[in-house]
């Protein structure tokens, strides 16, 4: 459909010519719907992301995305040492919108204020960022990317090991992204999860399947998808993917 | 058979110490190579500069506070890296730097010229005492002994540090005495070669012969006829140049270097 | 004790020596901050010994010294480029035979002419024979690496703090990876006239580090860089007039010494993150 605000037609590509690390990625995403993209370690979640952002050396295929997406990498590739707090790392969300030789808004600080209180971290805002736990970084990083206020978001496996609250908060704050009609893609180990959401794309260097979770999560896909990483729990009907990160 | 440089007794004596330290290079500048410890050596020959600066004024043979300000050097880098509060190659610029510039304020004090400074930083072919040389070969020796009796640790230390723990090598004891060999044979090249360039005999023979040998034998074997010839002819260069031997040594090491690294990658594109 | 601290500032040598340091310091701290961010520490000190050719060549032939040092420092940046990318060797080791080649190199040719160049000079700085035109050249240097790291602030601390999202907050980091090295060499040719190539490392390293361990706020960090970068200058100054020392080597201990007090001050940050 035309009009739609994240269209990918036949993506393909890797980290050089000829060596394609994804092959036969088409999907099709609506405004106010959340996507899971399932997959092994090294199946291609992440370098679907880097494809969408143009950031991949070596692709071929049709990207149109409405504005620039926002991206919630995972904490652990962040510096923890660097001299910030967590307003600082929010506010980078502005960065792109601000000429070099001018100072942030005030709007753009009140705004920043908001995101983070948004995520429940308000009161840590001037806490050193390398300070925080693994599920309040991934909860700041996900507050930048609100501040950027794109209508594409992708998020990569934002709540890989991540505690409790941090989790349902982040679950909280995708809902609120849903009901203002923007576009969520996330990759996840968690089939469960993705079975909550509205749409799915099982990757495993190929796209296996796309479509809605109650179609796509058969344990037939799943097999495809996952291969030995696979758990099938007892029924037959229902199974989980081996989480391998640790935060 | 030798060039008439030679003749005299002082560059004779030039010639003994050079070819003990291309005996350390030989042993030593191998594991330098394969350990990945080149700026290690270069650090310590450059932290003893201070040392030098003050050994004769005090009147102690220079190899002494040198090594002492050497090993202040290590533990030190040591004590930063292990307190967290700034990286290791930082560290150990700031050290060195550090060493650098108190060796240059006390040498404004004890030099008179700047000829003084020169031969601490590039070394001289007058001056090595019987003192020197034997020091020399005393490295040597202790280079050649640890060798023998380490070198299975060395190398597994190398490969993979946890299997070699496992595998009930006192492995760190056998790293800190390579370290401790390292420096004991900066120590001794520091008045053939000045404190700026230990790593002109120490290291760039061994990298060079690197580029094309696969074995640690034929590695220390190579590298000491190669660091003996490089040192012999950068010793004639001296001379007639009238200059220390540190550089010069490094320009024919360097020079060489180039040579065996772009004939090797080429050969290497056609094959 | 205002006299001891003004005496020395009254003539004219003295205040060109107090210019240049104030000048260059002005960029080396900050650059020095980012220089440790980005851990270029090796990559510092590797180009200013390396630019040593380059800057006795220009002595010797009577050219201008910031001839000599662009020269120097593109043959050094070059050379280690290359030679790091041998993997053979891996690690320093190919870096380490670069930097000792052209040394060595540069002293072979201050050394052996007739008349040698002044190899003290190069090496340890002549900030006691700055120039007024050495002072312009310096602050056209240090002006334009100061002001282009302030332009390029936002844009270096997402290049680094987040490499993998930095292109989707409006940085690519390969960029500014690179223009850091670029900054870092035109730093160093401004500041390698007063303190010389062996100890110009000092006044980019030692401010930056000593900021870092105290300031919890990279805008923080920079400006206490430049100050504490300023106070090394200043310091280093008034001991080589009062106890007739080297004054490019005071100065460069001074900013070591303030990097040893920066240790003692309590820790409120995280330690260094010393993975690679």
């Amino acid at each position: 459909m035309s009009g739609s605000p994240v269209v990918v037609e036949g993506l393909a590509g890797g980290y050089a010519a000829g060596a394609d690390v994804l092959r036969g990625v088409s999907f099709t995403l609506e405004a106010g719907t959340i996507t899971a993209v399932l997959g092994p370690n090294g199946g291609g979640k992440t370098t679907l992301f880097r494809a969408m952002l143009a950031e991949l050396p070596a692709q071929r295929g049709v990207v149109r995305l409405v504005g620039r997406p926002a991206y919630v990498p995972q904490t652990d590739r962040t510096r923890l040492d660097f001299p910030v707090n967590a307003l600082d790392v929010v506010l980078m969300g502005a960065y792109s919108r601000t000429p070099s030789w001018r100072r942030l808004a005030r709007a753009d600080r009140d705004a920043a204020r908001a995101c983070l209180d948004r995520v429940g971290l308000a009161d840590a805002a001037r806490r050193r960022f390398g300070a925080l736990s693994g599920g309040q970084r991934q909860r700041v990083l996900i507050a930048r990317a609100l501040l950027q206020d794109s209508p594409v978001v992708l998020l990569d496996e934002p709540l890989s090991g991540v505690d409790a609250v941090s989790a349902a908060r982040i679950d909280a704050v995708f809902d609120e992204l849903r009901a203002e009609r923007r576009v969520l893609l996330v990759a996840t180990h968690d089939v469960e999860q993705a079975r909550r959401w509205d749409r799915v794309v099982c990757l495993n260097g190929e796209q296996v399947a796309f479509g809605a979770p109650a179609e796509v999560l058969t344990t037939a896909v799943l097999r495809s998808t996952y291969g030995a990483e696979l758990v099938v729990l007892a029924g037959g009907e229902r199974a989980v993917a081996v989480d391998h990160h640790s935060h | 058979m030798l060039p008439e440089a030679f003749d005299a007794p002082f560059m004779q004596r030039a010639l003994l110490e050079s070819l003990m330290l291309a005996g350390l290079a030989g042993v030593l500048g191998s594991w330098i190579v394969l350990r990945r410890l080149a700026f290690f050596t270069h650090g310590v020959g450059t932290a003893a500069f201070p040392g030098l600066v003050v050994a004769g004024p005090a009147g102690v043979a220079p190899q002494l506070t040198g090594l002492a300000a050497a090993l202040l050097y290590a533990g030190g880098v040591e004590w930063l890296g292990r307190a967290r509060r700034v990286a290791v190659d930082a560290a150990t610029g700031l050290v060195l730097v550090g060493a650098l510039a108190l060796g240059v304020i006390l040498a404004s004090d004890v030099f008179e010229s700047g000829a003084g400074v020169d031969r601490l930083l590039f070394g001289s072919l007058i001056g090595l005492s019987d003192r020197d040389l034997w020091l020399t070969g005393l490295a040597l020796a202790a280079a050649v002994v640890l060798h023998i009796a380490l070198r299975r640790s060395w190398l597994a230390q190398g490969f993979d540090p946890g299997t070699a723990r496992a595998l009930g090598i006192r492995a760190e004891l056998a790293d800190r005495l390579l370290l401790l060999a390292i420096t004991s044979a900066a120590v001794v090249a520091l008045d053939a070669v000045g404190a700026l360039l230990v790593t002109a005999v120490l290291v760039i023979p061994a990298a060079t012969v690197r580029l094309v040998a696969p074995s640690v034998a034929t590695l220390q074997a190579g590298t000491a006829v190669l660091a003996a010839v490089e040192g012999v002819a950068g010793l004639w260069l001296a001379y007639e140049l009238n200059i220390g031997p540190g550089p010069a040594i490094a320009v024919l090491g360097g020079a060489l270097f180039a040579l065996v690294a772009v004939v090797t990658a080429v050969a290497r594109r056609w094959t | 004790m205002l006299d001891w601290l003004l005496d020395p500032f009254s003539g004219a040598l003295m205040q060109r020596a107090l210019a240049e340091v104030l000048i260059v310091a002005v960029a080396c701290g900050p650059l020095g901050v980012w220089v440790l961010l980005y851990r270029q520490s090796y990559a510092a000190e590797s180009i200013s010994h390396a630019m040593l050719p380059g800057l006795v060549i220009a002595a010797l032939a009577g050219a201008p010294l910031l001839l000599g040092a662009v020269g120097g420092v593109i043959a050094a940046a070059v050379a280690i480029a290359l030679a790091g990318r041998d993997e053979r060797l891996g690690g320093d080791v190919g870096v380490a035979v670069a930097i000792t080649a052209l040394f060595g190199l540069g002293a072979v040719l201050a050394l052996s002419p007739d008349v040698p160049a002044r190899l003290g000079e190069l090496l340890f700085g002549d900030l006691l024979g700055v120039t007024g035109g050495d002072l312009v050249e310096a602050a056209v240097l240090a002006g334009g690496v100061a002001v282009a790291l302030a332009l390029a602030h936002r844009r270096l601390a997402l290049s680094v703090f987040d490499r993998a999202a930095a292109p989707s907050l409006g940085a690519r980091p390969a960029r500014w990876e690179l223009a850091l090295l670029a900054l870092l060499a035109v730093c160093t040719v401004a500041a390698v006239r007063g303190l010389g190539n062996l100890l110009v490392v000092a006044l980019i390293l030692a401010p930056g580090a000593a900021a870092l361990n105290v300031a919890p706020r990279l805008p923080a960090a920079l400006a206490l860089s430049a100050a504490l970068a300023t106070l090394a200058g200043v310091l280093g100054l008034l001991a080589s007039y009062h106890w007739e020392v080297a004054a490019g080597a005071s100065v460069a201990l001074a900013a070591v010494a303030l990097f040893a007090l920066s240790l003692f001050v309590p820790s409120r940050t995280a330690p260094f993150d010393t993975q690679a």
